[in-house]
């Protein structure tokens, strides 16, 4: 049942917020109207590409250039020698422990993946660029190459010479003797090996930037594939040494990121160098293949968890080892997305007394692995829950009740974990209820135990998770490694005629700001959506800006939408109450009108004040003419969507094939500003989750050559391969900000490949199959069920 | 990645079948997209464009025109170095490869070689063997070989680069088969499969 969509004209400001109005973006992006970057012509344009290295570690002993550079239509062409920047890329969360190794924008000496740029080409068309790539010569020494984190630790090949054995940085999170404690005391313990593979994002639009450069003012205007501009410019302004003040970033529409464009990646920077070099426009567009070779992968964990119990089936305990693989270099945010944004989610929706996790990022010839929807979250929801469904096995309990008896309990939040987290609010029995109701649970159960009579294998899987979102506050991100702050910036201004635009700091790039925005200020405004525009992604317009990722726009930047709105509500009163000659204290606000009490004839439309404000013919005396106000909100804590999926699934135990019968995702995201677009979210991320449990895994040979290279290799997930979902929610409010939002761009993603494996699982639980690694492809699945014997 | 096989041509002696996989004139005909195959003294300071230029516009004759002992004298000797061109289409792609070859082992019936092949953006490397034996009805050639590819190539995957493996080991060996049928037809007038027979 999915639901329908309404027309926005045909509802009063009032009911706004809350209803599921058709996206106000659609028509520029499904007409063609939409621009992207490639779409991006400028006078006198050149194109750039970037040579990058075949061999994934080898050192680097010549690089002639020369035919390239001789050749018809090649411009310029340029190597590290001649980078006179600074040239590295920064990281932008440290800890501890991390090493801080080079990440040169061209590798000058040694190259670490396969696809590192070693030179890149200025030509008058892409395909010039694309041929002159061919006649660089690079002649390489290849060095053995390491792409498991566990391999690259035990005596792997060093990669980095400042990082030895690869350990890029050891870190833990809660409290390791109560921990051991747990576990010498335990009734019970279980323990699982589980992998959660490398993915590659794959946004429809590859990443892409045109810079133009003007010599006489020293301004680059730089367009690009970008989930925060303001990050990239102060991160790029300190890689090609340019003023922030003379560079310019803005987005254009961004087709999707997932995370991958959240990074700072080198060919970005290096086309804003070259055209400043050049002193002509330059345009860069990612080949898919370079999308494959070179965007930020996700996930990349191999783990070891264990669980104690008491004789119950209470969890006492839990122990978490993970070696994360973090790639060849330091990506952007990399260093917290396997720390704070895992370690910190262990305790799930359980009540778990004692909590310790141990995690050692290695450095791999792979690319860099940074957030990809979910980033870290899902990795840890994954063993958690792949840990208490087996754990519910052992006790012989039923997975529901076990999880149950476990859950915090509504009445306990704010609920502090033992891994630094203080949930804000949850009631999780309410969403294991409706999930159960959905899937008729107990009529379930009675018809697997007769099909597997019949020999047919269905089993149900569990996913309780939980989320954090709107990473925040300031503060404490500070404390923790963040190189920056966490709140998010909004200005919002009235035009004379009552019109209004809004500014914001963050960056959707297929989420929908701009309908959910423009829902949020026609509810504080009281104004019709028609009168209002939102403005993203430009450092030229917009104050200041954290951007759009780990879920957090409606959360921090919704929350900085409201109280600019709330601030210019408040000066239109002093100028309503001055012009309607009453007292600011008399003055009510509502439906956009501005009344005094007791005397509803005497009114005045906030449009009209806005008008009255720039006319400035009659202000009060301590108010500044016009009618604008910008805030920045940061929050006090994180936000804790949580939810239940569960799917329902039918092995064949002679194919290997997998069947979804149900697919059921109960979501609580707290308020719900437009429920169309959350219902889209979780379909969206339940695909990409069902991609990771079923289809997807970058692979790379002994060598670190990627053999899943294309989209013929690497399966993105299909409509033919997606479930039918079944979808409901339910609203616990997040108590510490003004919309009572939390979050739900990576809720599917985190929920579902857990879902998904606990169900195969539990269907070939006949065949003493405990665990099977993702993706779970046919051949796999036919694995597990034959190393047992294959007998039910 | 690791391939290997077994060809068998019917009707010739393990010698004849030798003496023509020994000979670097046969191989390079045989061998679809080979441009040259040169001996070089050092396989370091391998100069490919002057190798091009340097190469004379016909080959000498193969067997059967040629004579066995002049075969013989221009065949590979262990340790003895060799650069090649190999244009090969890969998919949507042709690299030229500059290749280095060293023959390892080359001592009847067991030859191995190992070589380096560069290409713009791609590159491999191999290490290849073979053994003769006489069978009932000519020879078995057994072969493997061991690839590693890097770059472009490598990017397209096995299932595109196992049929051109496929293709090109196929194309060599029916091509030094078609070679050897004229050998055989050769020998009805002039005694030449005895001659090949007595020199080893």
């Amino acid at each position: 049942m999915s639901i329908e969509t309404e027309d926005p004209s045909e509802i009063d400001p009032a009911e706004i917020l809350g209803s599921a109005i058709e996206r106000r973006e659609d028509p520029a992006l499904i007409t063609g109207d939409a621009e992207y970057t490639d779409d991006i012509q400028i006078p006198r344009m050149t194109h750039m590409a970037v040579k990058r290295s075949q061999h994934a570690h080898a050192r680097i002993e010549d690089v002639d250039t020369s035919e390239a550079e001789a050749m018809d239509g090649v411009v310029d062409v340029f190597t590290a020698e001649d980078i006179d920047v600074p040239g590295s890329l920064p990281v932008g969360w440290l800890l501890e422990t991390l090493e801080q190794v080079d990440h040169p924008i061209l590798a000058g000496e040694k190259v670490r993946y396969q696809g590192d740029g070693v030179a890149i080409v200025v030509a008058e068309d892409r395909y010039t660029a694309q041929d002159a790539l061919d006649a660089i010569d690079v002649e390489y020494e290849r060095l053995d190459a390491v792409t498991d984190p566990s391999d690259a630790l035990n005596g792997g090949p060093e990669i980095h010479d400042d990082a030895a054995d690869n350990v890029a940085f050891e870190w833990e999170i809660g409290n390791a003797d109560e921990t051991e404690e747990a576990f010498e005391e335990a009734a019970h313990t279980v323990d699982l090996e589980v992998e959660n593979q490398l993915l590659i994002p794959n946004a429809m639009e590859p990443r892409a930037a045109v810079a133009d450069y003007n010599p006489s003012d020293n301004q680059i205007d730089l367009a690009m594939t970008t989930q925060n501009p303001h990050v990239h410019r102060l991160l790029m302004a300190g890689v090609i040494d340019h003023p922030e003040n003379k560079l310019s970033i803005r987005a254009p529409d961004v087709g999707g990121g997932f995370g991958s464009k959240i990074h700072h990646y080198a060919d970005e920077a290096l086309t804003a160098w070259a055209a400043k070099q050049v002193e002509r426009p330059v345009k860069w567009v990612a080949t898919r293949s370079e999308t494959y070779q070179t965007d930020a992968l996700g996930r990349g964990h191999e783990t070891h968890g264990q669980v104690a119990m008491d004789e119950d089936g209470n969890i006492t305990g839990l122990k978490v080892d993970t070696k994360a693989n973090l790639g060849a270099y330091l990506s952007t945010f990399a260093p917290s997305i396997p720390t704070y944004l895992y370690g910190t989610l262990l305790s799930g929706q359980y009540e778990i007394p004692a909590i310790h996790c141990e995690v050692t990022g290695a450095f791999t010839n792979v690319p860099p692995v940074d957030a990809y929807r979910g980033a870290g979250r899902p990795e840890a929801s994954y063993i958690v829950e792949r840990l208490v469904k087996h754990a519910a096995e052992h006790m012989d309990m039923d997975p529901a009740e076990f999880r149950r008896q476990n859950f915090v309990p509504g009445d306990a939040f704010p609920y502090e974990t033992p891994v630094a987290m203080v949930y804000d609010s949850g009631d999780y029995e309410k969403t294991l209820d409706r999930a159960l109701e959905m899937l008729d649970y107990e009529e379930f159960r009675e018809r697997q135990e007769a099909a597997r009579e019949e020999g047919r294998y269905l089993g149900v899987g569990f996913s309780a998770y939980i989320e954090a979102c709107g990473i925040a506050p300031s503060e404490l991100v500070g404390q923790l490694g963040a190189q920056a702050g966490l709140w998010e910036s909004s200005l919002v201004r009235f035009q004379p005629s009552g019109t209004v635009t809004a500014y914001l700091g963050t960056s959707g790039h297929g989420q929908g700001h701009d309908t959910t925005y423009s829902q949020i200020l026609a509810s504080e405004l009281g104004l019709d959506i028609e009168d209002i525009d939102i403005v993203e992604g430009d450092t030229d317009e917009i104050p200041q800006g954290m951007g759009t990722y780990g879920s957090r726009s409606a959360a921090v930047g919704g929350s900085a939408l409201v109280q600019s709105a709330r601030k210019v509500v408040e000066k239109a009163k002093k100028i309503a109450a001055h012009q309607l000659e009453a007292s600011e204290d008399d003055i009510e606000f509502e439906d956009g009108e501005f009344r005094v009490a007791g005397a509803p004839d005497r009114s005045m439309h906030i449009q009209d004040v806005a008008g009255a404000a720039y006319l400035a013919h009659d202000m009060p005396d301590d108010v500044e003419p016009g009618l604008e106000a910008s805030s920045f909100y940061d929050p006090e804590n994180f936000v804790f969507p949580f939810g239940m999926h569960a799917a329902i699934v039918e092995v064949d135990p002679d194919t290997g094939e997998i069947d979804f019968e149900t697919y059921v995702a109960v979501d609580d995201v707290g308020n719900q500003i437009n429920p169309k677009i959350v219902e889209g979210q979780i379909h969206g991320g339940v695909a990409q989750g069902v991609g990771q449990a079923l289809y997807e895994g970058a692979e790379y040979d002994e060598n670190g050559q990627l053999l899943t290279g294309s989209m013929q290799d690497y399966t993105v997930p299909k409509a033919m391969h997606v479930p039918e979902m079944e979808t409901d929610s339910t609203v616990t409010e997040s108590p510490h900000n003004p919309l009572g939002v939390k979050g739900v761009g990576e809720a599917g993603t985190i929920a579902a490949p857990q879902a998904i494996v606990n169900a195969v699982v539990d269907a070939l639980e006949p065949f003493g199959v405990e665990n099977i690694e993702m993706p779970l492809k046919e051949e796999r699945v036919w694995r597990a069920i034959h190393e047992n014997g294959g007998d039910a | 990645m690791e391939f290997e096989g077994t060809f068998t041509i019917e009707e010739v002696s393990p010698e004849e079948v030798w003496l023509s996989l020994s000979d670097p004139y046969m191989i390079k005909q045989s061998l679809p997209g080979c441009q040259f195959l040169t001996e070089v003294e050092d396989p370091d300071d391998v100069d490919f464009e002057e190798l091009r230029e340097a190469e004379p516009d016909e080959d000498p004759p193969l067997l059967p025109e040629a004579d066995p002992d002049e075969v013989a004298a221009r065949g590979f000797d262990e340790g003895s170095h060799y650069a090649a061109l190999l244009e090969l289409k890969v998919g949507a792609v042709k690299p030229s490869f500059r290749t280095v070859v060293t023959i390892d082992e080359w001592d009847h019936p067991v030859g191995s070689a190992s070589g380096e092949g560069d290409a713009s953006g791609s590159s491999f490397e191999m290490d290849s063997g073979m053994e003769l034996s006489e069978t009932d009805e000519g020879v078995a050639i057994a072969w493997h070989a061991e690839a590693d590819v890097f770059g472009r190539i490598a990017q397209m995957g096995q299932r595109v680069i196992n049929p051109v493996a496929d293709r090109v080991v196929s194309r060599f060996f029916s091509n030094i088969e078609d070679q050897l049928t004229e050998v055989a037809e050769e020998d009805e007038s002039s005694g030449l499969r005895d001659r090949i027979k007595g020199m080893f």
